[in-house]
């Protein structure tokens, strides 16, 4: 059994499975620490509180005194659009004028609460949301303390939160949440999308040229009169047009499930079908109005990313894929892909990378994966330079792989298993 | 005679280790040379960089007049490389197969149908060829496989142990498959391989090697001359053994 259990694992654990470890245990204490990192700091920003007080009243004052009595940190200001643009702030809360004097009326306040849409990432947005709640909390505190031994049915529910979303320098009353569940369906779903088919075309062609190497009929192939051009080009247009299958396909499959979602909710719930219709409409016309909605060219554009960051996958996996050595080595070989489509998904999942600030941005940044990932959010956010820049950074990386898979497909190493990659890349045939 | 291949000087090491060292030979039109040596030798080092997948270090071969290290796309054209154990893509139809390497050497669909038709001819594989590679035996993948390497009609067909690891009546189909190209098409060979009498029987000159060198070259009755050997397998093993 030990003998066995050695053979495996000496066929297992060679150099490639080892360096290929290392590369993980890099990469993955990267991703935990930068992860981590950006959510305390999302947490901590939001024990900060943001009042614009229009009212100035002791009621005020003492709601106020009472959010810094339990910690926060509050911060007041004159108008939001001044403090967003100056101040960054992402969320405020507005005590309007004549607040107090509802309440002294014993009639139901309606509080503006706005919100700074600056990514569609839901999970970024509940990070940082919940400052307005807090406030909202101790006003109700306040009341109940000013108003302890009436009887009124006002104090169930004083206030009422009147949201407010500010996207591209457009305030627009809608609510943040509305907005970004309507875009989730492509922004939270097409990220998903790209890194399967990444991942899945990237293990595909390495299996394939791995297969190819051991069946001897990539050296058929090469002495063939046929260039190293054609070669990779047939390979990585074949793996594209499979990948753009997937995509069809699962791509369909969201589709179906979103309809079929639709159609059992109105056959079996009973719901406001007018309300919820005219709801979405209402958002629409919010989005449309922050301009978030995306034209048909910023769709061409993003689609132009999205095959960019597959051709630049899948010449990196016929890089790999000459590289490596046998077929067991293969799944280990696509790890470097998997690794560098991981990092910016999860990072695009839990916080804004456009956001991001000094070399962690730029570390993302230099990944070409990264750029594909933030393309709806650049598009929707008007951060055009980014995007452009990214896909002129997408497309000089993309020719630099190209010309070294073609050098490397005119050399000995494809039949040399040396490591000695510099010295047998040079003898190109 | 015109010549097929003429080989001067040709070096490759891997690292520290010289795999083939100044190595000069040549090879007529129609005519088949045999290169005998012991695993390691250094044979696959010659036939991969003839085929212009490894480039020499020093030294160069002219094939057809063309130079393997400033022509290799001229070489490509006029060579045609059968590596050892090599197999073809296993979902493919037999048929298609070579459909599809007729497409690799031919622009012209009449060409690639002459091409196709003599593939088929030669591999003898009649109806099978319609059913999947995957399903062949290795004897009938072997056959498909060879003649795809004839069938382009190169000027030089270059095989590695071309009958490595088939019964005797396969390898006897595949001799006389070799033979008989020399004389239809005028094709020459250069074929690798550890059986001497296979070598003995096909091939009308040879060079036996050891440590990347040439021990001895010429035709077969020169190397049995050579060595006073009834049999090639006797010349090898003196040479080698140095008896």
């Amino acid at each position: 059994m030990m003998n066995l259990l050695r053979k495996e694992l000496s066929e297992l654990m060679n150099r490639q499975t080892v360096l290929s470890l290392i590369v993980s245990f890099v990469m993955i204490v990267m991703i935990g620490t930068m992860v981590t990192s950006l959510m305390s700091q999302e947490v901590a920003g939001g024990a900060t509180v943001h009042i614009i007080d229009e009212d100035n009243t002791p009621l005020t004052q003492s709601v106020i005194s009472l959010l810094e009595e339990q910690g926060c940190s509050v911060e007041t200001g004159s108008d939001f659009e001044t403090m967003a643009q100056t101040k960054q702030w992402t969320e405020a809360v507005v005590f309007p004028a004549g607040m107090t004097a509802a309440f002294e009326n014993h009639e139901t306040a309606e509080l503006p609460v706005y919100t700074e849409l600056t990514t569609t990432s839901a999970v970024k947005m509940s990070m940082t949301a919940g400052s307005a709640e807090r406030v909202i909390d101790a006003l109700k505190t306040c009341l109940a303390d000013q108003y302890l031994d009436e009887e009124l049915s006002f104090l169930e529910n004083p206030v009422k939160s009147k949201p407010y979303t500010r996207a591209n320098g457009v305030t627009v009353q809608v609510s943040a949440n509305a907005v970004i569940t309507s875009l989730a369906m492509f922004d939270q779903v097409m990220p998903l999308v790209l890194f399967l088919l990444v991942v899945l075309t990237a293990q595909t062609i390495i299996t394939a040229i791995c297969s190819e190497k051991l069946d001897k009929t990539l050296e058929t192939l090469l002495s063939a009169p046929i260039s190293r051009g054609k070669i990779i080009g047939a390979k990585m247009l074949a793996a594209l047009l499979v990948s753009l299958l997937y995509a069809a396909v699962y791509g369909a499959g969201f589709l179906c499930s979103i309809l079929f979602t639709a159609a059992n909710g109105q056959t079996t719930e009973n719901i406001d079908i007018s309300g919820a219709f005219s709801e979405i409409v209402q958002t629409r016309t919010a989005i449309q109005e922050l301009g978030l909605q995306m034209p048909g060219a910023a769709w061409a554009g993003v689609i132009a990313q999205l095959a960019l960051t597959l051709a630049i996958a899948l010449t990196a996996a016929i890089i790999l894929g000459a590289l490596t050595e046998d077929a067991k080595n293969a799944q280990y070989a696509c790890m470097p892909i998997v690794l560098c489509t991981i990092f910016p998904y999860m990072l695009s999942m839990v916080s804004d990378i456009r956001g991001m600030e000094g070399a962690a941005k730029w570390l993302m940044l230099a990944i070409p994966f990264t750029h594909t990932f933030i393309a709806t959010s650049c598009m929707r956010f008007h951060d055009y330079a980014l995007f452009w820049g990214g896909m002129v950074y997408q497309a000089v990386f993309l020719g630099g792989v190209i010309w070294f898979a073609l050098r490397l497909y005119s050399s000995d190493i494809l039949f040399v298993h040396s490591r000695k990659l510099r010295g047998n890349m040079k003898k190109s045939v | 005679m015109p010549m097929a291949l003429e080989v001067e000087g040709l070096c490759k090491s891997y690292g520290k280790k010289e795999a083939v060292r100044n190595v000069s030979f040549s090879i007529e039109e129609g005519k088949i040379f045999g290169l005998m040596g012991m695993n390691g030798a250094g044979k696959t080092t010659i036939l991969r960089m003839l085929a212009t997948l490894l480039r020499p270090d020093r030294g160069d071969a002219r094939i057809a007049g063309h130079s393997i290290v400033k022509e290799p796309d001229q070489v490509r054209r006029c060579i045609s490389y059968l590596p050892d154990e090599a197999g073809a893509y296993r979902t493919m139809k037999g048929i298609r197969y070579l459909e599809f390497i007729a497409g690799l050497y031919f622009s012209d669909e009449k060409e690639q149908a002459e091409c196709v038709e003599r593939g088929k001819n030669i591999c003898g594989l009649g109806e099978a060829l319609d059913q999947k590679i995957n399903t062949y035996s290795r004897g009938m993948t072997r056959k498909l496989v060879l003649a795809r390497t004839v069938m382009t009609r190169p000027r030089l067909a270059i095989l590695d142990e071309p009958t490595s690891g088939l019964d005797v009546l396969n390898s006897l189909d595949i001799r006389k498959t070799i033979r008989q190209c020399t004389v239809e098409y005028g094709t020459a060979f250069l074929l690798s391989s550890h059986h001497m009498q296979e070598v003995h029987t096909t091939a009308d000159c040879g060079a036996i090697m050891k440590d990347g060198q040439f021990l001895a070259t010429g035709t077969i009755a020169e190397l049995l001359s050579q060595y006073q050997a009834e049999n090639l397998e006797q010349a090898f093993e003196k040479a080698v053994r140095g008896i």
